[in-house]
């Protein structure tokens, strides 16, 4: 059921025309914009900004304004009304991203590491980036999009996390300062730097990742919405 | 020992500071065709989600198949077909993706069976109204419910449509489906519902078996009174003689047999001619009317 609700959503993003241009060919445009601004300057800068907006557009936005219209669209609660429960509806509606990112993730990377970039020297600790970081921006756009009542709105409502998301990575990348592992974002960078030999703190960096996706996940349980019109 | 399917005590839906439902209780038999009628606003749709168990109640006891609907709502998903008052599709897929989507197969006898079948691989945005609701009620009968929810099946459909979802229903009926109805379409629930509720104001007004319902109003005969008679003139009848400024009698009456044998006695012998005669049995419309006026029915 997961697999036929993940098919089905995957076909409407790519029906339409405007969703799929921004969730396939945005994170790619910028991807290589990084690579070939960042590139010289240092391979691991770009290739976390390509992780950091990766996740943000194909993972976080996506999943916020996607779950929104369907909830406008009074397809959610129709599909509440199915053979399916709660939970499956919800994974099947928000696979797709989750797997489109990580997919795109790993194109970029792979594009870096062609065009002069090494290769990782812990590919574990970048794993963990892009599996952690896609379950915290997968938990924030479910959340956000209960506190989203027009898709339209999407582009307001997920501004917050998305700078927060890339100003962490920023943060955690310009300096030692533990306090940005605070930040979402912050966790990310950290791991993808260390998994490119730099000091990093995995542990640390981990925990931020986790946390941040524990309190995407309470929010979400009391923040989403099933339907447009109730409460 | 009775089991019914569905068991409501003191159900209260509140939204905010608004209370929608205030108090219902009802019951529906395994098999039987329950219909909930009421204005636009007395609670239909809130005790329908209630019951589906997309809403916890605010207050009261709501037993559905044996369970709580809204807790255990994975006990009686499968068993139990919900076709919303509104819910929306997803445009960009075609009916066939759509009907696969909601189970495995390929559903071509349940496409046909309300003229969808032709349609098969149009998208849905490019159904019209009447077809979505159609798809609407083969999605919901899909699994073969043991208990089928239709809020507001027929709204926008032709008449024709309109036939063609009843025969449905009857079907699963036949087949022993329990089925509980809202419409709009006080005729349709007549021709369909075995019993019914009639909510008003979020209580329920009028409850019972239809053939009970009916037969606690009482019947009517109406008339325009001959030229220059005076309603005094008329025989004695047993039931409550009105005569309205339009100068037409209305007589409405629990004795209808005896009272019109009266009447056409009085009007051959005398020979008065009762223009526009009509003489009928309280139609559900009848105790509609009633139910919204403030007027308490309970038929047992």
């Amino acid at each position: 059921m997961i697999t036929a609700l993940g098919l089905a959503e995957l076909k409407l993003l790519v029906r339409n025309r405007t969703a799929a241009a921004l969730a396939f060919a945005m994170p790619l445009l910028f991807g290589a914009f990084f690579a070939l601004s960042f590139g010289d300057e240092g391979w691991t800068f770009a290739i976390t900004l390509q992780v950091l907006s990766t996740l943000g557009f194909t993972v976080y936005v996506t999943i916020t304004t996607s779950l929104t219209s369907r909830r406008q669209d009074l397809y959610l609660k129709r599909l509440r009304t199915g053979a399916a429960s709660d939970a499956v509806v919800l994974t099947g509606v928000v696979l797709p991203a989750v797997l489109l990112g990580l997919v795109q993730a790993v194109l970029l990377v792979g594009v870096s590491v062609a065009a002069g970039a090494q290769f990782p020297s812990r590919p574990d600790l970048l794993a963990l980036a892009l599996v952690g970081g896609a379950a915290m921006s997968c938990a924030a756009g479910v959340a956000t999009s209960g506190v989203t009542s027009t898709a339209e709105l999407a582009q307001i409502t997920t501004g917050p996390f998305f700078f927060a998301l890339l100003g962490g990575g920023i943060w955690a990348m310009s300096s030692d300062d533990i306090r940005a592992l605070l930040v979402p974002g912050g966790g990310v960078a950290d791991l993808v730097g260390a998994a490119w030999g730099g000091e990093g703190r995995p542990g640390w960096a981990a925990l931020s990742l986790l946390a941040w996706t524990a309190v995407g996940c309470v929010l979400s349980a009391r923040l989403f919405r099933w339907d447009a019109r109730s409460q | 020992m009775r089991n019914p399917v569905i068991d409501v005590a003191a159900l209260r839906c509140r939204y905010g500071d608004f209370e929608a439902v205030r108090g219902v209780d009802l019951e529906v038999d395994q098999g039987e065709l329950f219909a909930l009628l009421g204005t636009n606003g007395a609670g239909k749709t809130t005790v329908m989600e209630t019951l589906e168990g997309l809403r916890a109640p605010s207050a009261g006891r709501v037993r559905v198949l044996g369970v709580d609907p809204h807790r255990d709502r994975a006990a009686i998903r499968a068993r139990t077909g919900i076709m919303l008052q509104e819910s929306g599709f997803p445009a960009e897929l075609t009916v066939a993706e759509m009907t696969r989507l909601w189970r495995p197969g390929d559903h071509r006898e349940a496409l046909d069976r309300l003229d969808l079948g032709h349609r098969r691989d149009v998208r849905i945005k490019q159904l019209s109204g009447g077809e979505r609701r159609r798809l609407d009620l083969v999605l919901a009968v899909l699994g073969r419910p043991e208990l089928l929810f239709l809020d507001e099946p027929t709204t926008g459909l032709d008449p024709e449509s309109r036939q063609r979802t009843w025969e449905v229903v009857r079907e699963l009926l036949a087949e022993g489906t329990t089925v509980v109805l809202t419409t709009h379409y006080l005729e349709e629930a007549e021709s369909l519902a075995h019993r019914l509720a009639i909510l008003h104001e979020g209580v329920v007004a009028v409850s019972g078996a239809l053939v009970d319902v009916l037969a606690a109003q009482p019947a009517r005969i109406s008339f325009d009174l001959p030229d220059r008679l005076d309603v005094r003139s008329l025989p004695i009848l047993t039931g409550d003689v009105v005569h309205e400024p339009s100068g037409r009698v209305d007589v409405r009456t629990r004795n209808l047999q005896d009272d019109l044998e009266t009447l056409l006695a009085w009007a051959r012998r005398d020979g008065h001619a009762l223009v526009r005669l009509r003489a009928h049995h309280a139609s559900l419309e009848d105790v509609f009317h009633a139910a919204r006026a403030g007027r308490q029915v309970v038929a047992a």
